[in-house]
Order: C-alpha cells, then structure tokens, then sequence
C-alpha cells in the first residue's frame, strides 16, 4: 500500500527495518475519551502498536470528554483498560511508562466553544515539547449527533488544515454507524465534508482491519489458482455467515433504532461481498481498490417491490439457550421495547448483475443469540458434470467448497472428495486446512491497531468512502422501509438457533442449504 | 497417543517412511487432535556434540512460532566412518489442537560426510523453502562442500560472530552473489535494535535534513578477546549507515567524505555487542544511542538537550531461537544485507 501525501522525504534508515513506515508524530484527540470504545480498543490498541515499537517518538494522545479527569487520572483509567483489554498483556511497565508520557485529557463539553480554545492551546503547547508539528488526528468515538457540533467548532476555531493548501495535515476518523438510512447518511457526510475534504476523512469499518478480511485480496489476486474459477462458469452460489451468540446486551437503546441490518449487513457484510466480488483493482492503493468495491455495489440487483419476502427474511429471537446457558427473548432485554419488532436476525439472497456474477446467488445471514459466534464465508463451486463415480450409491455429488474464516480460527479450508482406501472406488469428502495459528504462530493485531497506524500513515485503502456507504444505503433503504411497514414484523426463533424456518426456506427453495460454519 | 516428542532411532534410508509409520500411529487416537505444520526446511549444519544438542534445542524452541522440518545435521570429518540417524517430533498447543514439526537428526563423520549433502536433499519438503543455518565457523577451506549443501537452499543462515576472519564475510557475499542463495546473518538481526534507534533520530521531519550534516560516527564495541567476530556488529553498523547514506568506502575501509567512522573497543557488556553509538553533525551538535542498563532499551538523546527515552522501548529477544524465527518471518529475502556487505569486508580491514 501507498501512503498518501507524505510530508517530507522518506527516511533512508527504515529502509529494510521491520517497520519501513513508521508516521510522523501527531497529535490524536479522542473524542469521547471516557467511553467504552476507548477503554476497550483505541487506548490498548494504540498501547499495542508502542509495545510493537510502531508508535513514534513524540506520538501524543489526547483524550476529550465531559467527565473530570486530570491527566494523571486518565493514564491510571487507561492504564487499567490496557491490562484488561491490551492484545500485548501483561503490560510492560517500561513500555506503559514511555507511552503515558504521551498521554493528556481535556475535559469538556462537546458543545462548549471554550473547551476547544483550551484543547487548541495544549495541542499547540504539543506542538513545541513533542514535536507534533501541528499534526492532527481527530477521532470521533461520539454517537452521530454530535459530529455537526464537533466538526463546526473544530472549524470555527480554525483548528483544521485545508490539505489543498501547505502545512501539517489534519484527519479525522468517523465511527460506525455512518446514517440511519440514506438521507441521515447524506446529511453526516454532507456535514464532514462541511468542515474536512473527502481524503481527510477516514471513515472506520473494522471489519476491513482484519488480516482475514485483508487476506480475502491476497487469496484472491496473489494466487494464480483461484482467480480463473472466481466467477459465474464455475461458482454455484456464494454464502456468507455473520453469526453472534451474544444478545444485545447493553446496547438495547441502540439497537431498536438500528436492527441487525443496519447494525452488520450494510457495513460489514456488504463489505465483504464487495471484496468476495470485486475486479481486480488496478493498484493496491486506496481509490483504486474502493472503486472496484463500490462497482460491486452499485450492480446488486434492486429487491423487487411488494415482492421482499422471496429474498428477504427477518427474525427475532425469543428465550432459549446458547452454549449451555439460558438466554432471555430480546423484547425481555434492557432498554428494548417489550413489543419491539427490531430484526435481531436477517437472511437475504442477494444477486450482483454484472459480467462475472450474473444469476449467481449470494446468500446472507446475520444473526444475534445464534448458536456460536462465527464469520465465514464460503464458496460453493458447481459439482462434476458427471457422476463418474459412486453411481450405484445414492450419494449425491458435492461441491468443492472453499471457505475462508474470519473469525474466530481464522483460516482457509477446501473441501474435496478423495477415494476411500480399499478395492472400490468409492468417494468422501475430505478438507485442506490452512489455519493462521497453526501456520504463523503469531497472534494477528487487533482490526484497531492496524487501522489507527493507517491513519497516521495517511493511507485509506482499509476505510469507507463516502461513495461506497451512501451506495450500500441506497440498495437496503428500499428493503428498510418495506419491513417498517410490515405489520407481521420478524418471524421469532429460540435463542440458539440459526435462525427462523423462513431462513432455511430461502435457501432450500432453491435446492441449497446453508452450510454449517 | 503417542508420545511425538520421543527420539526414534532409525535406518537412515527409511528415514521418510519412519516419520510416515509415525504419524500413521498417531492418527489412530483421533480424540487427540495433532495437526502436522511446515512452513520452512530448515536444515542446521553443527560438527559438534554440544553445537548438534544447541541447534536442536533452539530449533525445537522456534517451531512453535515457524513450522518447521527441521533436519540438524553433525558432520566430523575426521572420526571413524558413521552414518545414523533419528526421528522425533517438536509439538506446541494451539488452541484445541496440538501442533507438530517433524526433526529428524543425522550424524555423519569420516568418509560418511561427503553423503551428507544428497541425503539432505532427499528429505527436503517439496515446494517449501529451505534455510540453511550454519551453526559456527564457516569452513571455508572446504567450500564445494559448503556450496553443495547450500544448492537447495533459498536461505543461508549464518552468526558472523563466530567468523574469525574478513573472508568468511566474502564467502558469504560470494554466495549471495552467485548463487540463488540469500545470504542471512542472526548478527545482522541481532543489532535491529541499533538501527532502529539510529532511524528514529532521524525520523521527526526537521531532523531529516540533518543526515547529510553528519561528520563524525563513533560505535563502541563490547569486545573481551578481540576476536574478530566481536567487531562484526560495530563494522555492520558503519557499514550500513554509509549505504544509507550513499557514501564511498575505499578498499580499505576509509571513508571519502567529509565523515569520520570510529571503531572503539569497550569493556563490560555483551562481547560482541555494540555498547554505544555518538554522532556528531557539521555544527559540533550530538546525537547518541546508549543502553539503558536498568531497563534493557535503548535510548536517544539529541543535541545533549532533548532525551527521546521514547524512542525505542522494545527489546528485541535475541536469544539464538528469537533471532532465526524473525529471519524466517520474513518472507522476502533481506534486500539491505546484500548491499551491506561488500562494505564491511572492506570496513572490517580495519579491525582484522
């Protein structure tokens, strides 16, 4: 990958180092330093890139928020979440004390003006005792209503460098969820890009950070194998799992205004069938891969009108039981509404109409309170043209099938048939297995901690682009509505299943069958 | 199950079909799970008891992180004609599954030697790459011996701080000259460090400027006996540095510019080990490099003002088992090392 707009020359001395791209030193500000999402994973993801020796000197981090803390409070919060939540444990007091020293906050409201004046002049004090040279990250872990207010002020204090003109440059990284439907995503980007040009903005799928996501493209294009049979003459249908075996948990609120559609289809998933399904891109470059991506997108066939439910189904489950453990009904969980009609669970056939996938089904299914938490995604190849072998059987002939795994037990397996050993030929599926763990030893880093370093590198291949959510919201939104103004509401299943019958019916219809990941 | 990790005398020539009865046997106790990982061959060359026994050991250690066949040969020339070998198994645990690479192990010496290099070949995984670790001195009075076990292999693996002269630094250059071989050194990685700290003097921008304001580089060495090998990792520093920075070393190893490199011995430390590094720019201003004792990282300090302990907070392991794992994790060939080298037979004449 290129990173974009390099400030200076490149360093000659990193040549063949272990870390030939190490960024200059900024200035990250986190907004909504005190939340979750900071504790859990931007803190001890940014820990872990200091332990790997890929932080730089003088990499200072910011926390922003409205709860009172000084900065030794805050080194001592974070340094807590860091021995819970470090993918580097336990934490190496030489190295947490080097990062610390890096480390400040700010408290504040996000609408007070006079808290962004203070924030200005630290960063600026930064600038002199760290050597940020005016180098800023803004990180936006805030709920989407506060992004207007944020971005304004960040304007009007004139703390934003335009990159069309010389100076440090400025980024900002924006959280999931990027809109509602398509008009809030609209009017979110319509604001950034109010205050931060387009290739300033890093729009954080994390998904995209993970190294099995990322090795979908090296599979796909840094291996002669596959890329022949990668299409419509040899591929029967393609499937993909984002299974859960959690409930909402605390995140009831939002997820009744969400619903696992919007929560995981329209980013992660679509996400992957873009890259299951993308051309090959022209470079390993941030444009080059995201307009193959987004092609992808625009060609998903359009559900029909009235007519949904044949490719769509949605689920909600009810009291069960989820790896030996009793699970309550989601309308029973905090903060949901007891007759909620939310979709805690979603399948769709989906269809790409372009050249290489044409009439080839796709089919989705993503799920909360499944029976195990599982990503996967398979390719089923189209059988032997004919039964050679084992035709006094009534085995039926089965498909080759590759299937990659995202999470957990990241790896490759292909599925074959081989001859039994004896003096008949007869025939059984067996499995070639490649497994990260077994193969690399090494524990991959976090989604986070590689997304942070592409951040501060300027590199935005692994982040969205304003084009590739506004064309994901465009194919759902349609669908969205259509189930809000369905009555029936989702078809219930018990927790622990995978699912609703419909779900199964939507593939067996089509003499398929979801494979067990 | 079996117990993989046991050592199985066997027939040289059935040395394969061992390891395939091995495995056989296992996979008959299907409620425990073994998965067979390799990812590299990786043949180690000792000619001693005590080095056959160190290689293995460190081998085994670094399976866990790269599957391996590891194949640990000893070779004495000068003993009574034997030729033996065993078979054994280095597992680890990961997640549910218990992770095997195969070692097998041969001792050849008298005329019995001169079968080593088809022998190895023969065991090789096909369509995996080799590394070739050469465990001490190269012999380099014996160099088509040396060549032919290097034929099969995508990686030379050596420590130059057993060699004990410049010419063993030539042999391997001349490998990774001529050959499809790539020339490796565990002391080469082992100073990382070194050179990490010395780019991230020069990583904040303003900084940038300043690498062509150098004059002066001053490496202490930790050198107990003044072995040669000792002096290696100072000669690659300088060497390195003056690569990166388009410099032009004579044949004997002075520098044309306006840059001074100083090679001082120092005692206390790691014999071997480079125990500080003090540059000095065109305008009398300093940047150093020092180990911070008490904590084992290194630290920078600019112009004798600003103290960068930030810098560098890791400490690479170095034992012998985190070096050659790193070399492996690499999967390209080490592009710098090459480059380096003809430098630092000339800049080693210093010290010779």
């Amino acid at each position: 990958m290129t990173t974009t707009a390099p400030d200076v020359e490149p360093n000659p001395l990193r040549e063949g180092l272990e870390q030939e791209r190490v960024p200059d030193a900024s200035c990250l500000v986190i907004f909504g330093a005190s939340g979750d999402l900071t504790q859990r994973k931007l803190i001890p993801g940014l820990y872990s890139l200091a332990h790997d020796g890929l932080l730089p000197a003088g990499q200072t981090i910011v926390g922003f928020s409205r709860s009172d803390y000084t900065d030794d409070e805050f080194r001592k919060l974070m340094r807590e979440a860091c021995d819970k939540h470090a993918r580097t444990r336990p934490v190496d007091d030489a190295i947490w004390e080097n990062f610390a020293k890096g480390l400040f906050y700010v408290r504040g409201n996000f609408d007070e003006h006079q808290a962004y004046v203070e924030l200005k002049k630290r960063l600026g004090e930064f600038d002199k005792t760290r050597g940020t040279g005016g180098r800023r990250i803004y990180y936006l872990a805030v709920p989407p209503d506060y992004f207007p207010l944020i971005c304004e002020l960040l304007g009007k204090e004139q703390m934003v460098n335009d990159p069309e003109k010389d100076g440090p440059y400025t980024r900002a990284i924006i959280e999931k969820p990027f809109g509602h439907d398509l008009e809030s995503a609209r009017e979110l980007n319509r604001v950034a890009v109010s205050t931060f040009r387009e290739r300033q903005l890093f729009r954080i799928d994390h998904y995209l950070g993970k190294e099995t996501v990322q090795n979908l493209l090296v599979l796909r294009f840094a291996n002669g194998i596959f890329e022949p049979f990668w299409n419509r003459q040899y591929i029967d249908h393609v499937q993909l799992t984002v299974a859960e075996s959690i409930g909402v948990e605390k995140r009831g609120a939002y997820f009744e205004s969400a619903g696992i559609t919007r929560d995981i289809i329209q980013n992660h998933m679509l996400q992957l069938v873009s890259l299951v399904a993308m051309e090959p891109p022209v470079a390993f470059e941030a444009d080059a891969v995201r307009d193959e991506k987004v092609k992808v997108l625009r060609a998903l066939r359009e559900f029909p009108k009235g007519k949904e439910a044949e490719l769509a189904v949605r689920g909600q489950y009810t009291d069960g039981s989820v790896l030996g453990e009793e699970a309550i009904a989601y309308r029973r969980e905090e903060n949901v509404d007891p007759k909620s009609n939310v979709e805690t669970f979603a399948a769709m056939k989906v269809f790409i109409d372009n050249w290489r996938w044409a009439d080839v089904p796709f089919y989705l299914r993503a799920g909360k309170r499944l029976p195990k938490r599982v990503t996967d995604i398979s390719i089923h190849f189209r059988p032997a043209p004919y039964p050679l072998f084992n035709k006094m059987s009534n085995v039926k002939m089965q498909s080759n099938i590759l299937s990659i795994r995202i999470q957990p037990d990241e790896g490759i397996s292909l599925k074959f048939d081989s001859k039994i050993p004896g003096p008949t030929v007869r025939t059984a599926p067996v499995t070639m297995e490649f497994r990260y763990a077994t193969s690399f030893g090494a524990e991959p880093p976090e989604a986070y901690e590689r997304l942070l370093l592409e951040t501060m590198l300027g590199d935005s291949t692994l982040f969205a682009r304003r084009d590739e959510v506004e064309t994901a919201w465009d194919w759902l939104d349609p669908l969205l509505v259509a189930w809000a103004k369905d009555a029936r509401g989702p078809e219930l299943y018990p927790a622990g299943n995978w699912g609703p019958p419909s779900a199964d019916a939507l593939i067996e219809r089509d003499g398929r069958s979801w494979r067990r990941p | 199950m079996i117990d993989l990790s046991k050592e199985v005398r066997v027939d040289v020539g059935a040395i394969e079909k061992s390891l395939a009865a091995l495995w056989r046997e296992e996979s008959l106790h299907p409620e425990h799970a073994v998965t067979r990982a390799a990812l590299w061959n990786v043949v180690a060359h000792t000619c001693s008891a005590e080095r056959h026994k160190f290689a293995s050991e460190t081998l085994s250690a670094a399976s866990s992180s790269v599957p391996q066949r590891t194949i640990v040969v000893r070779a004495t020339p000068g003993g009574e004609p034997e030729l033996s070998s065993w078979i054994s198994a280095n597992c680890h645990v990961s997640g549910e599954k218990q992770v095997c690479s195969e070692e097998i192990n041969i001792v050849a010496s008298g005329s019995q030697v001169d079968r080593l290099p088809p022998l190895v070949d023969a065991l090789l995984i096909p369509d995996m790459p080799v590394a070739m670790w050469w465990v001490g001195d190269l012999p380099n009075e014996n160099e088509r011996y040396v060549e032919q076990l290097l034929d099969p292999a995508d990686r030379m693996i050596v420590d130059s701080v057993f060699f004990d002269r410049a010419a063993d630094l030539d042999l391997v250059r001349r490998v990774g000259e001529r050959t499809t071989t790539a020339p490796g050194d565990l002391n080469w990685i082992r100073f990382e460090d070194w050179r990490m700290a010395a780019a991230s003097v020069f990583d904040p921008p303003d900084m940038r400027s300043r690498l062509g304001d150098i004059r002066r580089v001053r490496i202490a060495a930790v050198t107990e006996s003044g072995f040669f090998g000792e002096w290696i990792e100072a000669v690659y520093f300088a060497s390195w540095l003056s690569v990166q920075l388009g410099l032009h070393v004579e044949e004997d190893g002075s520098v044309g510019e306006d840059i001074a490199f100083e090679l001082q011995r120092r005692s206390g430390g790691i014999a071997g080990s480079i125990a500080g590094v003090e540059i000095t720019f065109a305008d009398g201003a300093t940047a150093t490099i020092s180990r911070d004792a008490e904590r084992g990282v290194l630290t920078t300090t600019v112009n004798g003002i600003v103290t960068m302990p930030d810098a560098i907070t890791r400490t690479f392991g170095k034992r012998p088992q985190d070096l050659i794992i790193r070399l492996l994790g690499q999967p390209d060939a080490d592009r710098l090392l090459p480059k380096v080298l003809p430098v630092a037979i000339r800049m080693a004449k210093r010290v010779a």
